[in-house]
């Protein structure tokens, strides 16, 4: 008896939860975590440097949240808003094993356009994405470390920055409708982007980011 | 469902909190001046490339913001140096123009001296200079200890070889007799020429195990747990040795002898160099308080790819000579040469100032400042790898 109770309640919990959960016109806020992990290859530090000078970027991880816009049952633009990423970057090639060169924030800015497998009702929609992406770089910090390796000191210290450029995204999720309103998504993103390191020193390093993103977030239909 | 603009309005209000949450805004490059370890004394010992100034001079361009590459990584931790040593009367006396010092490295140290006033407290002796400072204190974890020889040495040896046929052997048998004993003196040199060559490798390794002695006794003993150690540069590709091998390919008859001699006596000479160098790197093999300096590798490479590193001349001394040694080769005068003049006489076919900021050469011997500053990154780059900067 008590069972069936259960059974009955859950069935109207997911009756309820997938009564038009995002139809057309559905406005979905949501907030969540995400980890970039840059795949990075990386060009060689222009002269004057140690031949084969490399780095690689590390991955980070920050929260996240987002509007999706509903433009049909099936298709939904979405803008996600992250907080800033902090990445190290370290010394890789020549220099491997030197350490933290300094870190960077990035700002990853995407719109994407998604189509929503299933249909309003369903509970369970997986779904792609593509569109552009802003990666904005911005808050470099070097160490003493860069200071050390390219001739700087405490009092003259050698900066970094990574040029802001525009890249395409990829996506690949699922959302599970929760009840009517509430929903939960996962998401793995692959971003094609490319950025240009420079030295207060003046050499510049050409470098493929190409990050991978996982981003979780629970969103609520307004 | 409620009307678009209501749900518009509220959905803005949620990424509004969002936004402020993410605090985003730009920023500027800015730099963290912190190393890894903290050290607030470099104590320096060694010879030219090393000195601070015990002659009232540097071994390079003269100016106060041209720094030798010891000076530029005291710099990275914040730190200045001076020289211990001053030169007075023929003698080295303590410089009291300066207290506090603890730069001890005198241009023409040895790790055996034996020109002029050689004796066992003479500091041209790298290994005085070490037992000077132990005499007086002990090292800590704060220190960083920055210690060259026997570059110097090789240059003796590498003299005193080639005036083989014209003193019978003597001023070689003599430094050889330094380290190593009669019998295997006598020996190597009735040998022939092979044997007479190879017993320098002999002594220069002898050289390495002397040096590590010094170093152990009067500095790991003392406590000093972040030590560098430089390993003798590839001298033969100095301006001064390109000569001396220039001359032997002379005697030589030049042409495709005179190469091929000249060619044998810089691998020879080489031999004797990398014979001191993996003996000192076997002798610090697996010690975690010291970081050698493959100062010979990056010697040659900065030679071998001067563009690389940012040279424009790797075979010119950017110095003028200003006479003629004994030897015949050319003598160079640093308290003359400064910016000033070197800006007001560039080379034929250069125009403007800086042309001597690219050369790695100041004098025959010696790097410019900025051959300096690829010497100071190439130490950083290893006490990064260790984690100490």
């Amino acid at each position: 008896m008590k069972t069936k109770l259960l059974l009955g309640a859950a069935a109207t919990l997911l009756a309820a939860g997938s009564a038009f959960a995002q139809s057309a016109g559905s406005i979905v806020v949501y907030a969540g975590a995400a980890q970039i992990k840059p795949q990075v290859e990386s060009g060689d530090l222009t002269a004057p440097s140690l031949a084969g000078t490399k780095v690689d970027v590390k991955k980070a991880s920050s929260f996240v949240g987002g509007v999706t816009y509903y433009w049909t049952d099936n298709i939904s633009i979405d803008l996600p808003i992250a907080a800033p990423f902090k990445h190290d970057v370290v010394g890789a090639g020549a220099i491997e094993g030197t350490g933290k060169l300094g870190t960077v924030k990035s700002l990853p800015m995407t719109l994407l356009a998604q189509y929503r497998f299933g249909d309003a009702n369903s509970a369970f929609r997986p779904f792609v994405g593509a569109g552009p992406t802003y990666g904005y770089f911005f808050k470099p910090r070097a160490t003493a470390t860069l200071s050390g390796i390219t001739g700087g000191t405490t009092s003259n210290p050698t900066t970094l920055s990574m040029k802001s450029r525009l890249g395409a995204t990829l996506e690949l999720g699922a959302a599970y409708n929760v009840t009517k309103d509430w929903s939960a998504s996962l998401s793995v993103t692959k971003t094609f982007i490319k950025t240009t390191g420079s030295l207060s020193t003046g050499q510049t390093i050409e470098t493929t980011l190409d990050p991978v993103s996982v981003k979780f977030g629970i969103g609520y239909r307004f | 469902m409620k009307p678009l603009l209501t749900r518009i309005a509220a959905a803005s209000a949620a990424l509004l909190g969002g936004l402020i949450v993410a605090g985003c805004g730009g920023g500027g490059a800015t730099a963290d001046t912190t190393p890894q370890v903290n050290i607030t004394s470099v104590k320096v010992f060694g010879d030219s490339i090393q000195d601070s100034g015990t002659f009232g001079y540097k071994f390079t361009v003269q100016s106060s913001d041209n720094l030798i590459f010891a000076e530029r990584i005291a710099a990275n931790y914040g730190l200045t140096l001076c020289n211990f040593y001053a030169f007075s009367g023929g003698t080295f006396v303590l410089n009291t123009a300066k207290t506090g010092c603890t730069n001890y490295a005198i241009g023409g140290g040895r790790i055996t001296y034996t020109g002029a006033g050689a004796g066992p407290t003479n500091p041209l002796n790298v290994g005085v200079q070490l037992a000077t400072y132990a005499a007086t204190g002990s090292y800590t974890a704060t220190d960083l200890v920055i210690i060259d020889g026997g570059g110097n040495d090789a240059a003796d040896l590498v003299g005193a070889y080639l005036t083989i046929p014209k003193d019978s052997a003597a001023a070689y048998s003599g430094l050889l007799g330094t380290l190593l004993t009669p019998t295997q003196i006598g020996t190597a040199l009735a040998g022939g020429a092979t044997t007479t060559a190879q017993i320098a490798g002999v002594y220069m390794t002898a050289l390495a195990d002397k040096f590590y002695t010094a170093i152990k006794t009067n500095v790991l003993d003392k406590g000093a747990t972040h030590v560098v150690v430089m390993n003798i540069p590839d001298i033969t590709f100095t301006p001064r040795f390109q000569m001396v091998l220039d001359s032997v390919a002379l005697a030589s008859g030049g042409g495709t002898a005179g190469a091929t001699a000249r060619a044998q006596a810089q691998a020879t000479f080489q031999a004797w160099i990398s014979a001191y160098n993996t003996e000192l790197a076997a002798k610090f093999a697996g010690d975690e308080r010291v970081v050698l300096i493959d100062f010979y590798k990056a010697f040659q490479d900065q030679v071998a790819t001067p563009a690389q590193f940012g040279l424009t001349n790797v075979t010119t001394p950017a110095c003028p000579a200003t006479g003629a040694g004994s030897d015949k080769l050319p003598t160079y005068t640093f308290p003359t040469c400064t910016p000033t003049a070197l800006n007001a006489a560039p080379p034929t076919g250069v125009t403007g100032t800086d042309w001597w900021k690219s050369y790695a050469f100041a004098d025959g011997f010696h790097p410019t400042p900025y051959g300096h500053q690829l010497t100071q990154q190439l130490i950083a780059k290893s006490l990064a790898t260790k984690g100490w900067l």
